[in-house]
This record gives structure tokens, C-alpha cells and sequence, in this order.
């Protein structure tokens, strides 16, 4: 066999030049440490992980270690890291990194993330693996440092683009994957460009709608594992279900792919307390809502939709539901209405405190040494909010997908360190981590069951000391009664991790829940009618989960 | 992992380079640095440039540092095995201790001949699909060509000092030292051909099939246009790099450390036998 062996030439030039001009030598007792320290850091075995050797102030789990040992040793390198949010995909990716380090396999890196996320994986990388991360500040970072943590729309901007595509990557890492399901995209492109050696995927959700995403997927890691474009619709087809009872299909994926569950775990996760609380509208607050749904129900066709959104906004906020009002009246968007909602809204200027608001305030009054994360739909209830807590001596910082990076940070560090409680939008709840508080309020539910796991992830993850507390605020009479008793109540979205969720409903082809139900409502001529269809969805829902159940204990589906 | 004692061993990093020690009981010590150690460890090169630039004496660092888990909580810096502190002291010295040229301590009253050893200390690493490492450490006597390895262990027990201790004179060289060099990396060589390398099998095995794979991958019915086909192409020959990258198995030999060390007729003997 032909090995090629690499010699060291330097040093015994750089020695005999020494000896000859009288340079400098060492004492013996350096000479000795240095040699006994070169050799503590060799790797003496090709198998098995030493980094949990070097990190001593971390506590690993089972299941992160051996899920960076099967990246290492058997995917070489390459692979999708597909565990449930909240299992610590991050720990086992630095657990991957730092291994390779180690061996002296990688020294250029590469961490692609969402840009919200990017001092996150910093301060992760340098704290917890002491892996000397910079996020990219000025456009000369590329070269300057060897771990760069960047969001993928920076990179691929035309001034750093050409730089990145020409450094050899000794390992790249990108967060959030499955948003290169497309191959047509951008940056799907982007990505297939760059050169590199070893490759982490990490995703909660490696198979969305099509089965044609894995396949997206696993060819930017390892291009013909699962054939060509051809070969693969010819023999899978673009069922999704392949996926699952396709015995081949679902070999060949475990070999680029770990995906652990929480059950699967052996770690005792502290426990969830769901709690409905329910609400009663004032009587002039539900006579504002009557009026709100009949004027609605009467409302021409294709303007129902954003009907639909007032009457959420008017559970959530008089605020934002006023502010849409007057928006869409400014728009001229309400035509043969207008009277009806010009009366409407001032109906809706003289409305007391929001009821759900008050019961929001005494749930966090009654837990004053408490920190609390409160979720709204809307900006305005978010202003709206804020304010009420602050009338009630209650300290809150808001938080919003659209601050900037350093924003964040600074709003997390005032909630952990001051502020009682963080009051974040929707787009908010994404990647932060938020272990040191156990108390959730869901002040309005979204009609996304998805995002409602994402949220309780933010709080209910590894990490957490305490058992976690969940209250789900919902008025009766409403919509929010309909949604939280018919739908989440009934598909037991609260007592179980939905994990599987993902896979129901991709499984059911519903790509939007929130779509769906908008048009559960907007279509029902009735209040009757918008339960009944809405029953129809949620035993949709919970008969396919029990089929999946099933279909895993008879090992017929995926599983790592 | 090599380092027995870490505590011991950053006693003695700092006593030998000069540094002194203000407090070391039960797995805690307290160091003050020296100008020299200060500026190579605490990081704070814009305060040395403008002292030198000045001309004001420094006042290096006081430090205290923490080997007892037990304490890790105390006021301290923790150092353990892959803490960057020691990552960086290790850094340190691969570029502070890698040539030398040692005399053995021989106390005589008769004239006493020294004779040269080249020494030195080799790490070999391994990559394939995965990468492992070791050390040899070989001396070649530079009279007679006779190689020994475990030389660091042979030399453990002997004295050494930088200059030749009095009525010792030594004897010149007969082999050069890089002809002694290539002589040292031809047996080594040898070895390691002689060894089996299942993993260097594997490895390849690995490689070739990745790369039938990604070839199946382009071969796509779909009819392309000249300038699409250019950059698949371009895009297939990157990833069969990126594949040889990875899985292409390579030997290399890296000199760590080594040195010339003149050696007592009687210590010569004991290495050879």
C-alpha cells in the first residue's frame, strides 16, 4: 500500500545552524517539560472521544456523547444532527468540534446560524469548549480568525462571499438546516459551494414537507448517498411516508443522520404543569366582540381574512385591535362597512382594562420572587402589556425578533439580572435560552402548535433545575375557547412533548396550521359550524399520532 | 494523558523560568511572574509596549492558580487538563524547549571524554478517516551509528547541565548531524512500513466508494447547456478534493524537540546495552 509519509525538514536545518553560529539552546529541564507536555495532548487511539477529558467542567449527557462519537467515528464527520429542540444539539456540536481540534483535524471552521443566534454560539463555544470563536465584525475576520460564527445571509453577501468560497473550511456547521430544504435556492447554493471537509447539519425538523428535503439535505453532506435526483424520485417517489416505512430509505438515512427523542434520553426531565386559565370578557368587552363577529361574519368574501386577525387582536389587546381598525379604515379597505366599524371602534376607545390582561397581572402577582416569560401575538398588546405591569410596580423588558443581535443579548442580561418579567412577540421565542426562568405565560395562544413548542423549548430544556409551569390564558365565549378545547386540548398538546408533531402534520400535508385554522374560521357561515371543523381536524390529528405511536413500537418507523 | 501531576508541573514550569513562589499549599499556588512570563502568558501587549516605549520598569502580575478541583470555587484561576491556561503554557514551551545541547554533570578529577548523541524526539501522527498520534524518541550516537530509542526515559536519571563540567573534553563527531537526522527518519520508516495499517485500508475503501457515490450523483439525465455543465464539473472536482481531504491516509513525522547531549563513556555504554 501506498502511504505517503510527510517528513519534518525544518528542524535539524534549524539545529545544525544553531550549533554552527552558537545560538540559543534550551536548559535540559524545559527541553524535558516540553516533551512531556507535547506528549499529554497526543490522541493514542483513532476511536473514541477525548474532548470530554478536556472539558471537566462540563456534565455531558449519555446521549450527546454518543451522538458525537457516531458523528466521529462512523459518519466521518458528516452528518445531520436531528434531535428534539431542547436535547442540546449545540453540546453535541461543540462536542464534534472540539474532538476534531483536538486530533488536529480542523483549525479553519465555519459556524453558519441564524443572526439572532450568532453571540449565542459565540459565548457557547468559547465558555462551555473553550473554542476560541469570533463572530465576524470586519470584513477581514475570514482570514484573521480560524472560528468565525456568522448568520448565512452575511456570508453570502457579494463583499465576503468571494473571500469565504476560496478559504479551504476544515469543518462547517449550519444551524436551523432545514431551511435549505430547497435546493433552489440562494442559499442552498451557497451552501453546495463552499469548500469543506467536515460538514454538521442541526435541525429539529429534517423532513418537512416533501420527502425531496432529506434528499436536499443529505446531498450538501454526502452527494449520491441516496442516488441521484432521478433515481431517488424513480424509487422513493415524493411520498413522505417513505420516509418512515420505506425499511431501505430509513437505513440509509440513520447512516447520515442522529436524531434523538426526549423519551429516549434516560434523563429524569423536569416536569411540565399545564394549566388553562380562563377568562371572562367584561360585558361591554363581550359586546364589542359580538359586534366585531357579526360585523365580520357579514363581511364580502376575501376581506374575511383580516377579519379573522381582528377578532384575535380584539383577545389579546384593545390596542391592536383598534390600531388594525384604524389602519385598514385609512387604507379605504373597509368599503360598504365603514359605518359599522367607525361605531366599532368607538366602542372599542371605551373599553375598560383588557380581562385577560388583569388575570395576567394577578398570576404574576401572586408569584412576586418569580420570573415570568409572557408571549403575545401583537406588538401592541406587547406596549400595551408592558405598560399595565409597570402601572402595577412590576418591572418587564420586551423582547422582538427585530432587535438587533447586541439588543437581545442586553434585554436577556436585564431579565435574568433585573426585570421580573420578559414579555417577547412571537418572532421573539426563537433561539433564546431562558433556563433560569419556569414560569410561561402563553397570553395568547398561536395557531401554530409548532411555535408553541418552540416557546415552551425556551424554557423547558436541559438546564433546567425546576419543574415548569405553563398558563395558558384563553377567554370564554371566544375563538380562544374553540382553539384551546377543540384543538389543543383534545390532540393533548400540553401534557405531551409534541416532538412527533412535526411529522403529523407533515404527514397530514397541513404546511400551515395557522393558515388552516384561518380558514376553519373564515369559511364557517357559523359558530357552529367553525367547532365542528375544527373537532374534524384535532381527531384528524390525534388519530394519525396514535397511528404513528403504533407504527414506532412496531419499529415500522424511524428511529435512532 | 502524560502529565501526572499538573501542580508539580507548573511548579516547576514557573520556578524554571525564573518565576517565584509566593504561596503553594494543597493544590493552590501563587506566582509572581517575571517581566519575560508576564508579557508570553497574561495577555496584555499594548501595556509592555507602552512601558518599553516609556522606558519604565513593568510591574508584572501576580497570579493565583487553582490544580484542586476541590477548590476550583476559591479565588483562582482553575487550570486543568484542556484549560486554555495550560493549552497556553504548553504553546510555550513547544517553541521555548525545542532545541537544546546538554552536557552530562560528571564529577571527576581525570580527564574524561563526552560523547555526542543526537537526540530526538519524533511524534507521529496517523490520518486516514480518523487520526491517532505517538512519540518515539530515538538517540543516535554520533560515533559508532548505534540508534536507541526510549531515549527520553534513559536520560531521566542522569544530570545535565549547559556547560561541560571541568577535566571533560569531548569527542568530534564522526557521523554529521544530517546525515545522523536522515538515518534516524529512514529507520523510522522502515517501522512503520512494516506495520500493518488496517486503517489506511479502511480509509481508502471509504474514499473510493464516496467518490463512486458523488460520480453516480452527476450523472443525471438531464439534458444541460455547455456553461452548467462547466460548473458541475467544477463544483464535482471540489467535492472529490474535499473527499481525499478527508479521507486520504497520510503518515507525518514531526520533530518535537531534540538536541545534542554529550554523553559519559559509562552512560553511552548503558544506553547501548
Amino acid at each position: 500500500m501506498n502511504i505517503e509519509i510527510k517528513k519534518d525538514q525544518t528542524f535539524i536545518d534549524e539545529l545544525e545552524s544553531r550549533i554552527e553560529q552558537a545560538g540559543e539552546f534550551c536548559s535540559w529541564d524545559i527541553f524535558n517539560m516540553s516533551y512531556h507536555s507535547s506528549k499529554a495532548t497526543l490522541t493514542s487511539e483513532f476511536k473514541g472521544l477525548t474532548a470530554p477529558k478536556h472539558l471537566p467542567h462540563m456534565e455531558f449527557l449519555p446521549h450527546q456523547l454518543d451522538c458525537a462519537q457516531q458523528v466521529v467515528e462512523e459518519m466521518n464527520g458528516r452528518g445531520i444532527l436531528a434531535d428534539e429542540v431542547g436535547l442540546g444539539k449545540t453540546i453535541e456540536a461543540g462536542l464534534v468540534l472540539k474532538e476534531y481540534m483536538i486530533r488536529g483535524l480542523v483549525k479553519k471552521a465555519l459556524i453558519l446560524v441564524p443572526a439572532s443566534l450568532v453571540n449565542q454560539w459565540v459565548t457557547e463555544l468559547n465558555q462551555k469548549f473553550y473554542i476560541p470563536a469570533a463572530s465576524q465584525r470586519k470584513k477581514y475576520a475570514w482570514e484573521q480568525y480560524d472560528i468565525i460564527v456568522t448568520s448565512i445571509d452575511t456570508a453570502k453577501r457579494p463583499q465576503h462571499r468571494e473571500i469565504i468560497q476560496e478559504i479551504n473550511y476544515d469543518f462547517i456547521l449550519i444551524d436551523e438546516a432545514h431551511k435549505l430544504k430547497n435546493s433552489k435556492t440562494k442559499n442552498y447554493e451557497f451552501v453546495r459551494s463552499l469548500k469543506k471537509k467536515y460538514c454538521l447539519l442541526l435541525t429539529a425538523t429534517p423532513v418537512q414537507n416533501r420527502l425531496s428535503d432529506i434528499f436536499n439535505l443529505v446531498s450538501i453532506l454526502k452527494p449520491g448517498h441516496l442516488g441521484n435526483y432521478e433515481d431517488f424520485t424513480n424509487r422513493f417517489g415524493r411520498d413522505r411516508k417513505r420516509l418512515f416505512n420505506d425499511d431501505y430509505l430509513k437505513q440509509l438515512i440513520q447512516k447520515v443522520m442522529v436524531r434523538n427523542r426526549r423519551g429516549d434520553t434516560g434523563v429524569d426531565w423536569t416536569k411540565r404543569h399545564v394549566e388553562t386559565v380562563w377568562v371572562d370578557f367584561s360585558d361591554e368587552e363581550q359586546q364589542a366582540y359580538d359586534q366585531l363577529t357579526t360585523i365580520t361574519r357579514n363581511a364580502e368574501k376575501g376581506s374575511s381574512f383580516s377579519a379573522i386577525t381582528l377578532t384575535r387582536e380584539l383577545c389579546s389587546s384593545r390596542e391592536a385591535c383598534y390600531l388594525s381598525i384604524q389602519k385598514m379604515i385609512n387604507k379605504g379597505l373597509i368599503g360598504a362597512q365603514q359605518e359599522e366599524y367607525e361605531s366599532l371602534i368607538q366602542q372599542i376607545g371605551q373599553l375598560p382594562h383588557h380581562a385577560k390582561a388583569q388575570k395576567m397581572v394577578q398570576l404574576i402577582q401572586q408569584k412576586p420572587n418569580q420570573k415570568f416569560i409572557v408571549f403575545t401575538e401583537y406588538r401592541a398588546s406587547q406596549l400595551y402589556l408592558q405598560w399595565l405591569l409597570q402601572q402595577h410596580g412590576i418591572s418587564s423588558v420586551p423582547f422582538r425578533g427585530g432587535f438587533k443581535r447586541s439588543k437581545k443579548d442586553w434585554m436577556r442580561q436585564l431579565f435574568q439580572n433585573h426585570a421580573q418579567v420578559l414579555i417577547a412577540t412571537e418572532a421573539g421565542g426563537e433561539g433564546i435560552n431562558l433556563q433560569f426562568c419556569n414560569n410561561m405565560i402563553n397570553y395568547d395562544l398561536p395557531w401554530n402548535p409548532m411555535r408553541l413548542e418552540q416557546r415552551i423549548g425556551r424554557i423547558h430544556r436541559f438546564g433546567q433545575q425546576e419543574d415548569v409551569h405553563i398558563y395558558n390564558l384563553a377567554i370564554r365565549n371566544t375563538m380562544e375557547e374553540h382553539v384551546l378545547t377543540l384543538l389543543y386540548e383534545k390532540i393533548q398538546l400540553f401534557e405531551k412533548v409534541v416532538g412527533n408533531l412535526d411529522s403529523i402534520l407533515a404527514e397530514l400535508n397541513i404546511k400551515d396550521m395557522e393558515k388552516e385554522m384561518n380558514r376553519i374560521f373564515s369559511e364557517s357561515e357559523t359558530d357552529g359550524e367553525a367547532k365542528i371543523k375544527l373537532d374534524n381536524l384535532s381527531s384528524v390529528i390525534s388519530f394519525t399520532q396514535e397511528r404513528l405511536i403504533e407504527e414506532e413500537l412496531n419499529g415500522t418507523r424511524e428511529s435512532s | 494523558m502524560e502529565l501526572e501531576n499538573l501542580h508539580d508541573f507548573l511548579v516547576n514550569y514557573f520556578v524554571t523560568n525564573q518565576c517565584e513562589i509566593i504561596e503553594n499549599e494543597n493544590g493552590r499556588m501563587k506566582v509572581q511572574l517575571t517581566d519575560k512570563m508576564d508579557e508570553a502568558l497574561m495577555n496584555r501587549p499594548f501595556y509592555w509596549q507602552y512601558v518599553k516605549k516609556l522606558g519604565y520598569p513593568g510591574e508584572p502580575m501576580q497570579v493565583t492558580f487553582i490544580t484542586n478541583p476541590d477548590r476550583k470555587d476559591e479565588e483562582g484561576e482553575w487550570v486543568h487538563f484542556g484549560s486554555p491556561r495550560l493549552h497556553q503554557i504548553f504553546k510555550t514551551l513547544t517553541t521555548q524547549g525545542k532545541y537544546t545541547k546538554q552536557f552530562e554533570r560528571v564529577s571527576t578529577n581525570q580527564k574524561t571524554a563526552l560523547v555526542p548523541w543526537l537526540v530526538t524526539n519524533i511524534k507521529i501522527s496517523y490520518k486516514g478517516k480518523q487520526k491517532k498520534n505517538e512519540m518515539l524518541s530515538v538517540g543516535l550516537h554520533l560515533i559508532n551509528g548505534t540508534m536507541v530509542t526510549g531515549m527520553m526515559d534513559s536520560l531521566h536519571s542522569r544530570s545535565f547541565q549547559s556547560s561541560i563540567s571541568d577535566f571533560c573534553y569531548t569527542i568530534t563527531p564522526i557521523i554529521r548531524l544530517k546525515s545522523g537526522y536522515q538515518r534516524i527518519v529512514q529507520q523510522i520508516e522502515k517501522w512503520i512500513l512494516q506495520q500493518e495499517h488496517t486503517w489506511a485500508k479502511e480509509s481508502i475503501e471509504r474514499m473510493e466508494e464516496e467518490k463512486v457515490l458523488l460520480k453516480h450523483f452527476y450523472e443525471n439525465g438531464q439534458e444541460l447547456d455547455e456553461e452548467e455543465k462547466e460548473s458541475t464539473k467544477a463544483i464535482m472536482e471540489q467535492e472529490l478534493k474535499d473527499i481525499e481531504d478527508r479521507f486520504k491516509p497520510e503518515i507525518a513525522l514531526d520533530v518535537v524537540n531534540g538536541g545534542i547531549f554529550y554523553l559519559s563513556q559509562a552512560s553511552s555504554m548503558k544506553m547501548i546495552t
